[in-house]
């Protein structure tokens, strides 16, 4: 039995809302944090972790697991969030966000349950997630690999060695998703160096290409659930986003790329979320 | 589980005495006895000398191009599979532009992955300061998790690289450029890694030497023992994890200890002797090497003399620790 469409969406918006909660819960406890990239991500986590991915909380290691490798590493609090929401760690992690011993700091860790990759120094996902594929491909696996780029994240010239790499390999079973919320730490992604046409580029390197809102969890889903866009060629599903979607005061700026968090701001954000 | 095949007969031959060439050749025989092993190249292919292991494991090759970030970041991304990757290339490359991916992919995220890096040091003389590698023990060696190894030839280049069957975390393997480079270990020898191996006995004054300097401090020695001198050749081959039994009982049974490397003078095998013997047992010291200086551009044996890397400056060192002089011009 698969569960309706509407339900399905009702039931992602509702991960998606929590994913936001918890990222504002997360960065209260470190004392600041990239709330805009964490928020932007929020409803693309959501489809993945409560949808597409095939993955076992209970059993992370699990060799057949897809793999999520969040290459966008400062976005950490959405991805502590969504995993303690599935399952894979114990929810009040998100409470020894930057903690003395914590496996849950600013940047993913391979130790935390769930997280495929130490990441955080921008273009590195991208390339082990190309290793991952390859790997699925030479043991015959059927594991799918995603991996979540920020658009200010490829200014980095390695992820377009990764790009060329995974389309001269055909690695159907890789997707790039480029979070593209516009804006990174200093300013508009297009003032500090342009990267468009963006699609054209990834288009450009063999890859095979869709737009939709990031936001629209219906347009999530239906592209999550078509990759690979084509048979024999790397998916790149670029997402437009709002960076700190939310809450409206840390929408569309760069000032909320990162950002301190005291107690008012976090019950002022709280409450835009519909939270106590 | 598999047999492990015996060492091809002919794996000398082809190597011709480059340890660059003895890397590829034993990855025949680790793959022989090995499903998981996967080898990487970044254009290398004739320089690792892989041409056979890519006819016969052709579905477990990965060619990435002109790309060293890439080929870090793959071969993390294969490792977390559970496959066991080799990445064939250029010391200076993979170490200096690569170094954030071996970091952050390979060591922090801790994933078995071997470097096998051929042109180390300046065994690509005529190539210039681009393509010489005399910071990557430096940089390596400062990294947690890392095993780093500096085979002294052919044959040890290939035991070493058959040893990394047994090494659970990251490894950098440095090897040698397109120069023959003469034979000093025995054949057949075994290889333990972190375990530093006596060429020459002697307790005057010890020489800790690794790479193609082990077979200059050999000379030396043998040259003064002619002198009287009794100079103890250490074969330091694994830089990390250091042989801290072998270094502690040279300084404490010879009058002092003289390092020799072709790396620069900070942060190689002289500097990870030092800082041993600093705090544990001080001791007078020469250190043979690059100093701080980009290398001229020439052959590698004449660029090695001219900064120091010789045997006749290895036994001068030996002789200004002791204070002994000189012997008499023949």
């Amino acid at each position: 039995m698969t569960e309706g469409r509407e339900i399905l969406i009702k039931r992602l918006e509702a991960e998606a809302l929590q994913i936001r909660r918890n990222v504002w819960r997360a960065v209260k406890a470190g004392g600041s944090g990239h709330v805009g990239g964490s928020c932007s991500a929020a409803d693309l986590l959501a489809a993945l972790y409560f949808h597409r991915l095939r993955v076992r909380p209970g059993e992370p290691q699990w060799p057949e697991r897809d793999r999520f490798v969040l290459s966008k590493g400062h976005a950490n609090a959405a991805l502590g969030a969504v995993l303690a929401q599935a399952g894979f760690i114990d929810e009040a992690l998100l409470d020894r966000f930057y903690d003395l011993e914590s496996p849950f700091g600013m940047h993913p860790d391979i130790k935390m349950p769930g997280v495929e990759m130490c990441t955080g120094g921008l273009g590195h996902g991208l390339a082990v997630g190309v290793g991952m594929a390859l790997g699925a491909r030479i043991q015959r696996m059927a594991f799918h690999t995603f991996v979540m780029l920020g658009d200010g994240e490829l200014h980095e010239g390695s992820n377009w060695e990764a790009a060329m790499a995974a389309a001269h390999y055909g690695l159907a079973g890789l997707t790039a998703i480029v979070d593209a919320n516009k804006i990174s730490q200093s300013g508009p992604v297009a003032a500090i160096v342009g990267i468009e046409p963006l699609a054209d580029k990834w288009r450009a390197f063999g890859w095979s290409v869709r737009e939709i809102d990031g936001h629209d969890l219906g347009q999530v889903v239906d592209a999550l659930d078509a990759v690979p866009f084509e048979p024999g060629r790397p998916s790149a599903l670029i997402a437009h986003t709002v960076k700190g979607k939310g809450v409206s005061f840390a929408e569309n700026t760069y000032v909320w790329h990162t950002n301190a968090v005291t107690e008012e701001i976090y019950v002022k954000a709280l409450g835009e979320l519909g939270g106590r | 589980m598999t047999a492990v095949a015996a060492s091809p007969p002919d794996w000398r031959a082809r190597s011709a005495n480059q340890t660059r060439l003895a890397f590829g050749q034993a990855l025949l025989e680790l793959a022989a006895g090995d499903p998981r092993v996967v080898v990487l190249s970044a254009d290398t292919q004739d320089l690792l000398g892989i041409r056979s292991y890519i006819d016969r494991h052709a579905d477990r090759f990965v060619e990435v191009g002109i790309a060293e970030q890439n080929a870090i970041g793959v071969a993390a991304g294969l490792a977390t599979t559970g496959l066991r990757p080799y990445v064939c290339c250029y010391a200076p490359f993979i170490t200096a532009r690569s170094m954030e991916q071996v970091r952050n992919d390979v060591a922090y995220a801790n994933q078995r992955v071997v470097m096998g890096a051929a042109a180390s040091g300046i065994s690509l003389g005529v190539a210039g300061g681009t393509h010489h590698a005399l910071e990557d023990l430096a940089l390596m060696r400062s990294l947690p998790r890392m095993t780093v190894i500096v085979p002294a030839d052919v044959e040890e280049a290939y035991r070493a690289t058959l040893a990394t069957r047994d090494i659970d975390g990251p490894v950098y393997l440095r090897l040698g450029g397109r120069v023959d480079e003469p034979s000093v270990t025995p054949p057949g020898a075994p290889f333990r890694v972190g375990r530093a191996v006596e060429l020459r006995p002697g307790d005057d004054v010890a020489v800790i030497a690794c790479g193609a300097l082990v077979e200059m401090a050999v000379r030396a020695a043998d040259a003064l023992r002619a002198e009287g001198i009794a100079a103890r050749v250490l074969n330091m081959h694994t830089i990390k994890p250091l042989d801290r039994e072998a270094v502690l009982a040279a300084a404490a049974e010879t009058r002092g200890i003289v390092t020799a490397e072709e790396h620069h003078l900070t942060g190689g095998l002289g500097g990870a002797v030092a800082e041993l013997l600093a705090v544990e047992r001080p001791t007078r010291m020469r250190m043979v090497g690059m100093p701080d200086a980009f290398a001229m551009v020439g052959p590698t044996g004449r660029v090695r003399a001219r900064y120091g890397m010789s045997a006749e400056a290895i036994a001068a060192a030996c002789r200004d620790l002791i204070g002994a002089s000189s012997p008499a011009p023949r």
